[in-house]
């Protein structure tokens, strides 16, 4: 970041850096892209709501803090939370140790599996099953990195969308064959369409999504896995878990 | 002498504006007829008539005895034997002298294009051009480019030649070398309707004066007749601000 | 790979290591652009023509106003009027689904209909929508370089003989490009730009590449200043190239 600064400041671009700078009481701004239901959606009033959205609101009441949260595009999600326009990203975020090396994560608050959304009549198992076929993800996204793992980076096979609902649409209309994505998402966009179904990969390792914040910023990391750690003690998380996935939630690892 | 013109009841609107109230008349074979008028008495929509280029309102005009304004007329055809030389020339900016004079020719007689080619450079020669045969227009004074208009038109061989008022864009100087042309077409036997105001190329080269005024054709004659003996009063009210 | 910096920030070994990817998306932004430059100048020119239709007598007169003036200014209007991302969505996600489409689609169904969807499909859309958009964009360049011709000049062209299909293509279209080319110029300009907008229904072209590296990396600098490298690059020669036209078809224009 020190060369970072060398180099734009002389440039005028000052202001483009200046966000490292920020000031403790003031309301929090938390980005989340509202294309992601069920877990943050904008409803018809133009709200932003869904599991995240709960989630974020319950661990900031515990925890003290003023939060808004804006809908922020999930391909600039981080970009924002490096220059500053949003304080902290609750949006679905696998926790992984590429990410980790760049930024800080909470405990997990929600038990992640990928999922894969195909056509009713394809013969599919796992992931193994797809070689050669086209695969719809989302850019970035853990589904991203899984075909990417397994088919080559720059194979064209792999199509990357801006969203699952797009990803979802593309599969739909027989763009791609299937779709690899978030196993709320995926479960969820895929009974809406009649001729699909999703076919969950064993081999698929667990994964959790947790809560961003901007490396090194501990103060704020901290009172969040307070609230975080409050909420599932006193049984709002799981009050929130049902009513978005009308199951037990699942117990989740403390770090 | 056969008839190359002819027309009957000729009148034509704009919107509520009668421009043409019913003219009859007829050009014959070599004749040159002058049509004089004030601006604004409908000469030039008269010529305009003649080769389509304005819809007739009512009545007919007949070339050879073909109806210009029917549905059913191969306008193209007739015009191309009809050459129309225009105040402002009109020459093609993108082409050389000699591709204004060919393109016709070629593309509409389907002439081969060495022997078009030749054909211009007569024309050229006739109108005293062909240092300018590579030129494009707008390396030429204003009468140099209608001179290469007159050869234009002339490309086609067409039956009749109309002029519409082919020297008042000119600058005084350049009108001379314009009407040398003309008057040595009409020497040759070309078949000539002209719309001008230079009364003195009138009275020298024309067969005929047709004097228009307000749409109708009020008076017609030898230039002797009409110059010097005009029988009507809006004739020579005409004349007499204008000579 | 091992990490590269370029001037202690730029991390050239993701571009590299993209290379392949950036390099297919470099060749399929200008062949959508080249595509679509051709293809929007002749339904340009053709829509053009139509918004000028008009015939002397009846019926050509009512058929020129209903069936030729009308729907190309509706047309006109409404590729205009409305977002070009817009255009590519409607067109990718409904429109073209309509015709083509496994299940049941107008035009291709069945296995060819998959196929052609899953290997063209993205690219199919993209260049329909870009090349309705721009057809719409030329035809008011083609209306206006042609209303710019004098009326004389069409009069001296009739006058001899020519037909109104062989003066437009003498006489007036030569004189119209000319003056036509700079506005052309700016819009083949303009396209090269939005085909990035294609990206989001998952044409691998230029900024669907940097997306997908942004989105591995969370690092936004090296893959979209690569990428506006070239475009710059690409703007730069179609300028040159317009200029160059310019001086060629430039001569004996009197204005």
């Amino acid at each position: 970041m020190n060369l970072l600064n060398k180099i734009l400041l002389p440039l005028g671009l000052a202001a483009l850096v200046a966000g490292n700078v920020h000031a403790q009481n003031k309301e929090l701004v938390v980005g989340s892209s509202a294309t992601y239901r069920p877990f943050a959606y904008e409803n018809p009033a133009k709200e932003i709501v869904g599991y995240d959205v709960d989630i974020i609101k319950a661990v900031a009441q515990k925890a003290g803090l003023q939060i808004k949260i804006v809908n922020t595009p999930w391909t600039g999600i981080f970009a924002a939370l490096n220059n500053g326009d949003v304080d902290l990203v609750i949006s679905g975020v696998t926790i992984n140790e590429k990410r980790k090396q760049s930024y800080d994560f909470t405990a997990p608050y929600f038990e992640a599996r990928q999922l894969i959304g195909t056509h009713k009549d394809s013969t599919a198992k796992g992931l193994k099953d797809l070689a050669g076929k086209k695969i719809g993800v989302v850019t970035g996204s853990t589904g991203d990195d899984i075909a990417s793992r397994e088919f080559g980076k720059t194979n064209p096979d792999i199509k990357r969308f801006e969203s699952t609902p797009v990803a979802i649409s593309e599969l739909a209309n027989s763009g791609v064959d299937a779709v690899i994505g978030d196993n709320g998402v995926i479960a969820f966009r895929v009974q809406e369409h009649k001729q699909l179904k999703t076919v969950s990969d064993p081999n698929f390792p667990k994964e959790y999504f947790g809560i961003v914040v901007k490396q090194g910023n501990k103060a704020l990391l901290d009172k969040l896995n307070a609230g975080l750690a409050a909420i599932k003690a006193d049984g709002t998380y799981a009050k929130i878990y049902q009513t978005w996935f009308q199951a037990e939630a699942p117990a989740l690892p403390a770090q | 002498m056969d008839e190359v013109i002819r027309v009957e009841g000729l009148t034509k609107n704009f919107g509520q504006l009668q421009v043409l109230r019913g003219i009859d008349c007829s050009v014959k074979s070599s004749e040159v007829v002058c049509v004089i008028g004030p601006s604004g008495s409908g000469k030039s929509t008269f010529l305009r008539c003649l080769n389509g280029l304005e819809e007739a309102s009512g009545g007919r005009v007949l070339v050879h005895g073909v109806s210009v304004h029917d549905n059913s007329t191969d306008v193209d055809a007739l015009r191309s034997e009809i050459g129309m030389v225009f105040q402002r020339f009109n020459l093609f900016p993108h082409m050389t002298v000699l591709d204004n004079i060919t393109l016709a020719p070629t593309k509409v007689r389907g002439v081969a294009l060495e022997q078009a080619r030749e054909q211009a450079r007569a024309l050229l020669i006739k109108v005293g051009l062909l240092d300018k045969i590579d030129a494009y227009p707008n390396q030429l004074s204003g009468g140099q480019q209608q001179r290469v208009a007159i050869a234009r038109a002339l490309a086609m061989q067409p039956a009749i030649m109309l002029f519409d008022e082919p020297t008042s864009a000119l600058d005084p100087e350049m009108v001379g070398e314009v009407l040398s042309v003309m008057q040595t077409l009409a020497e040759e036997g070309m078949t000539m309707m002209v719309v001008s105001h230079e009364m003195g190329f009138a009275r020298r080269v024309a067969n005929r004066v047709l004097f228009m005024d307000e749409g109708v054709l009020v008076e017609e004659g030898t230039p002797e007749e009409v110059f010097d003996h005009p029988r009507e009063e809006r004739t020579r009210r005409f004349l007499s601000s204008v000579l | 790979m091992e990490p590269i910096l370029w001037f202690g920030w730029f991390r050239a070994d993701i571009i590299a290591e993209y290379g392949v990817m950036f390099w297919r998306g470099l060749q399929m932004t200008i062949l959508v652009t080249v595509i679509c430059i051709v293809q929007g100048t002749a339904l340009g020119l053709a829509i053009g023509l139509a918004r000028l239709a008009d015939a002397r007598h009846s019926p050509a007169r009512q058929i020129c106003r209903y069936l030729l003036r009308w729907p190309s200014t509706v047309y006109v209007s409404f590729f205009r009027g409305t977002p070009l991302f817009v255009q590519i969505l409607l067109i990718h996600f409904a429109v073209l689904p309509l015709f083509i489409n496994p299940a049941d689609g107008l035009l291709i169904s069945g296995e060819t209909a998959r196929s052609l969807k899953q290997n063209y499909g993205a690219f199919i859309s993209g260049i329909l929508a870009l090349t309705l958009n721009s057809g719409a964009y030329i035809s008011e360049i083609f209306r206006a370089g042609i209303q710019s011709i004098d009326r004389g000049q069409i009069e001296a062209s009739r006058s001899l003989g020519l037909s109104f299909a062989r003066t437009m293509y003498h006489v007036v279209l030569p004189q119209a490009f000319r003056r036509m080319l700079p506005p052309l110029g700016n819009n083949a300009i303009a396209l090269l730009k939005d085909s990035s907008l294609i990206s989001a229904i998952g044409l691998a072209e230029l900024a669907y590449t940097a997306r997908t590296v942004a989105g591995a990396y969370s690092r936004y600098w090296e893959p979209y200043l690569s990428i506006s490298l070239m475009y710059w690059t690409l703007t730069l020669g179609l300028a040159w190239a317009v200029k160059r036209l310019e001086a060629r078809y430039g001569r004996g224009d009197t204005r």
